[in-house]
């Protein structure tokens, strides 16, 4: 399975910047970048509004569901999904193997507007990511320093009422 | 995989819990979820994806930020697969990226064919994935240890825990967040261990 390249502060910097282009062209709310595992990587626009953490996730499930029915379909060609609201509509896209670009934007925006705008920039993003996969591999953080040796503290559970 | 967020400073991990059908999956989830100890807002919603009859249809999410480890924020996404035979397709959707996983087996006598074919099923999804369960950080979580027939231990560790490197496992009564946040605690030091020990983890 293919996996993400090491992405360092200049690749999520660059990221931002073509979602706040994206979220400029299309008066969209709210641009992420989400793994297909269910990570949200990075997000431009109105996170304080939204639980993206939770979006991110579900957006991920429902996109590789409905890949997966346009297989049972015989249909190949598959690589977005739209969400039609009253109020906010979801466009979600690939990014790459890895990858979903998701835009969230007001429902009388048009959503053509918004695909036209999204295929560049998943364009941009699959070309950052490539550059990521090109660096050196080895370059980046010491992961020695998280010295997590013990985790049995990690997840504690609440006393009882009674107890407490 | 798991995401390593240098500019932000978060650790991001993905667990799923998986085992047959009404184990106790979601109930572990849903213990987690009432009974962790954390800084306000620091636990999400749990979005339960489920059937009128509270089967799990696609699955369940709990995001949860635990404490910091040496500056980093540790964010965990808890996940449960649909355990009914006939939603293998989910089971795999949701089983792309995982880092650690949680087998929930269900500890009656009648309940053991269901245990070793939903572990079978286990390894061939992650295959189909091109992952290989040996390299990827679980335990076994003994359920339902309250009921009158359940199997001994010893045999459960027989047909489930055989393998060459026999992992930690854990008696629970999930309903009861017995034995919950022991095989929680102990996945998540076996995959951020593993970690450490990785040359090339993600960044982000």
């Amino acid at each position: 399975m293919a996996t993400l390249p090491q992405l360092i502060e200049e690749d999520i910097h660059r990221l931002g910047l073509y979602l706040q282009e994206l979220l400029r062209h299309t008066e969209a709310s709210t641009a992420l970048i989400i793994d297909k595992g269910g990570f949200l990587i990075t997000s431009q626009g109105n996170a304080d509004e939204y639980d993206l953490t939770t979006i991110a996730a579900l957006t991920s499930g429902a996109y590789m569901a409905n890949q997966t029915i346009a297989n049972l379909v015989q249909e190949a060609n598959f690589n977005s999904v739209y969400q039609q609201g009253e109020r906010h509509s979801i466009y979600a896209t690939a990014a790459g193997e890895e990858t979903i670009l998701v835009v969230i934007f007001e429902a009388d925006k048009s959503v053509g507007v918004v695909k036209y705008f999204c295929e560049p920039v998943a364009e941009k993003i699959v070309s950052q990511l490539k550059i990521a996969h090109e660096r050196d591999p080895d370059q980046g953080l010491d992961l020695s320093i998280l010295n997590v040796a013990d985790t049995s503290g990690v997840f504690k559970k609440k006393r009882s009422k009674r107890s407490a | 995989m798991a995401i390593i967020n240098q500019a932000t400073k978060e650790l991001q991990v993905k667990i799923v819990y998986y085992g047959p059908a009404m184990g106790g999956k979601t109930t572990n989830l849903v213990q987690v979820h009432d009974h962790v100890q954390t800084s306000a807002g620091n636990k999400g919603k749990l979005v339960s994806l489920a059937t009128s009859s509270d089967r799990t249809l696609f699955f369940d999410f709990l995001p949860i930020e635990a404490m910091s480890i040496k500056g980093f924020k540790t964010k965990f996404q808890l996940y449960t697969v649909p355990g009914q035979v006939i939603y293998n397709t989910t089971r795999q959707l949701v089983l792309r990226g995982v880092d650690g996983i949680v087998f929930v087996a269900d500890s009656q006598y009648e309940k053991m064919a269901e245990n070793v074919e939903s572990f079978q099923n286990l390894e061939d999804n992650l295959r189909s994935l091109k992952m290989n369960l040996a390299d990827i950080p679980y335990v076994i979580q003994y359920n339902k240890r309250d009921l009158p027939n359940v199997a001994p231990v010893e045999y459960m560790e027989f047909l489930l825990n055989n393998r060459d490197i026999q992992v930690p496992s854990f008696n629970s009564v999930a309903h009861k967040c017995e034995g919950v946040f022991e095989s929680l605690n102990m996945i998540t030091r076996m995959l951020l261990n593993k970690f450490i020990s990785q040359n090339t983890p993600q960044y982000a």
